[in-house]
């Protein structure tokens, strides 16, 4: 990444996360959100969450190297889904999603 | 001045578990930013003119996928909207508080420092001084660990596979750690559809963020249809009981005479 793409991304970034973080405190004043947009607000962590597991995941043609390549991650997720259900620490998840991916990869 | 200095400890106190927890993501986000080739400086900066865990992790797994600028900063910027959720959760208790206190809060406002404060507020005998050390407290570990990540990025040489999936599970943690309604899994699961889809026909580059949208329109879609078939039937029960008050204000009646 280049300085200018550098400048470019955090520029735009910081201007919408900025805007995202304190303009409803100013505008609102303790005024609530229409409904609809609070619903659609809420419906965003878990959407979005889900997408970029899914990038990270899934593409077609994902098992044309053979099933294990692609599969391992799989299992590896498989194994913090069930440590983030029972700890929800985002660093037990993170540890335990290298380890396994570690170990895997020896296999 | 002690008031300031009990202020400090009770901040730290209940910043602790954050400040740990981003030591332990940042020098992975660090690593990572290391090698988009992206230095110390240029992490620092955005640390702190960003900050934002998701959204830093976000930028360099997109960059090496190959996505385009464009489709990064909106994907990034698509995902952070939800702060506008926790800036409207905290405008209560920022009235009367000074703009400059205000708004400095607002901006340094996470996920977790959220999910910290909002229940010190619950709890109360919180202020907004005390919330808004918190939050620096927090950014001060994440910017210093950031940096810190790509200091040693090359001495540690962890290969870049297995340090890219720390950052894979912390989505799949975040996405555990979401409410499992039901709309709430037909956003996941019409995202993650969504996603592969859009691969699949080409639109690799945006595929995160059409695929997110796809989730949430049909989550929306789904929450319009229960909140009318809730509605129908609060009114059909409004209806049965409006029939049955006379009888029951009757044997009410009865009732008190005896």
């Amino acid at each position: 990444m280049t300085w200018g793409e550098y400048f470019i991304v955090l520029g735009s970034c910081m201007v919408t996360m900025l805007a995202c973080r304190v303009l409803p405190l100013f505008l609102l004043k303790g005024r609530s959100l229409p409904d609809a947009v609070e619903r659609a607000l809420g419906f965003i962590p878990s959407a979005a969450f889900a997408a970029l597991v899914a990038n990270d995941l899934l593409s077609p043609g994902m098992f044309a190297a053979g099933i294990w390549p692609a599969a391992m991650p799989l299992v590896a997720s498989a194994v913090v889904v069930v440590v983030a259900w029972r700890t929800k620490s985002l660093l037990g998840c993170a540890v335990a999603g290298v380890v396994s991916y570690a170990l895997l990869t020896l296999i | 001045m002690t008031n300031l200095k009990t202020d400090l400890q009770a901040s730290f106190t209940a910043a602790l578990p954050i400040v740990l927890g981003y030591v332990a993501i940042g020098v992975p986000c660090g690593i990572l930013c290391d090698s988009i080739g992206l230095n110390a400086l240029q992490v620092f900066a955005m640390s702190v003119l960003f900050y934002s865990g998701a959204g830093q992790f976000m930028i360099p797994n997109m960059w090496l996928a190959g996505a385009p600028i464009a489709s990064i900063i909106a994907s990034v910027s698509f995902v952070n909207t939800r702060q506008m959720l926790y800036s409207a959760a905290f405008a209560p208790h920022c009235i009367g508080v000074r703009k400059r206190l205000a708004f400095l809060f607002a901006a340094t406002v996470t996920d977790e420092s959220y999910g910290v404060n909002t229940l010190k507020f619950e709890e109360g005998g919180w202020s907004v001084r005390r919330a808004l050390f918190v939050n620096l407290f927090s950014c001060t570990s994440w910017t210093l660990s950031c940096t810190v990540g790509v200091l040693v990025g090359n001495a540690i040489g962890i290969p870049l596979a297995i340090a890219s999936f720390a950052m894979t599970s912390i989505f799949i943690c975040l996405l555990c750690t979401q409410k499992a309604n039901v709309e709430n899994v037909v956003a996941a699961a019409v995202a993650m559809l969504g996603v592969y889809v859009f691969k699949l026909v080409g639109l690799t580059g945006p595929a995160i963020l059409l695929g997110a949208v796809a989730g949430v329109v049909a989550a929306l879609c789904v929450s319009q249809v229960r909140l009318a078939r809730s509605r129908e039937s609060a009114a059909y029960e409004a209806r049965i009981e409006e029939a049955c008050v006379g009888g029951e204000g009757a044997s009410k009646k009865g009732g008190e005479r005896e």
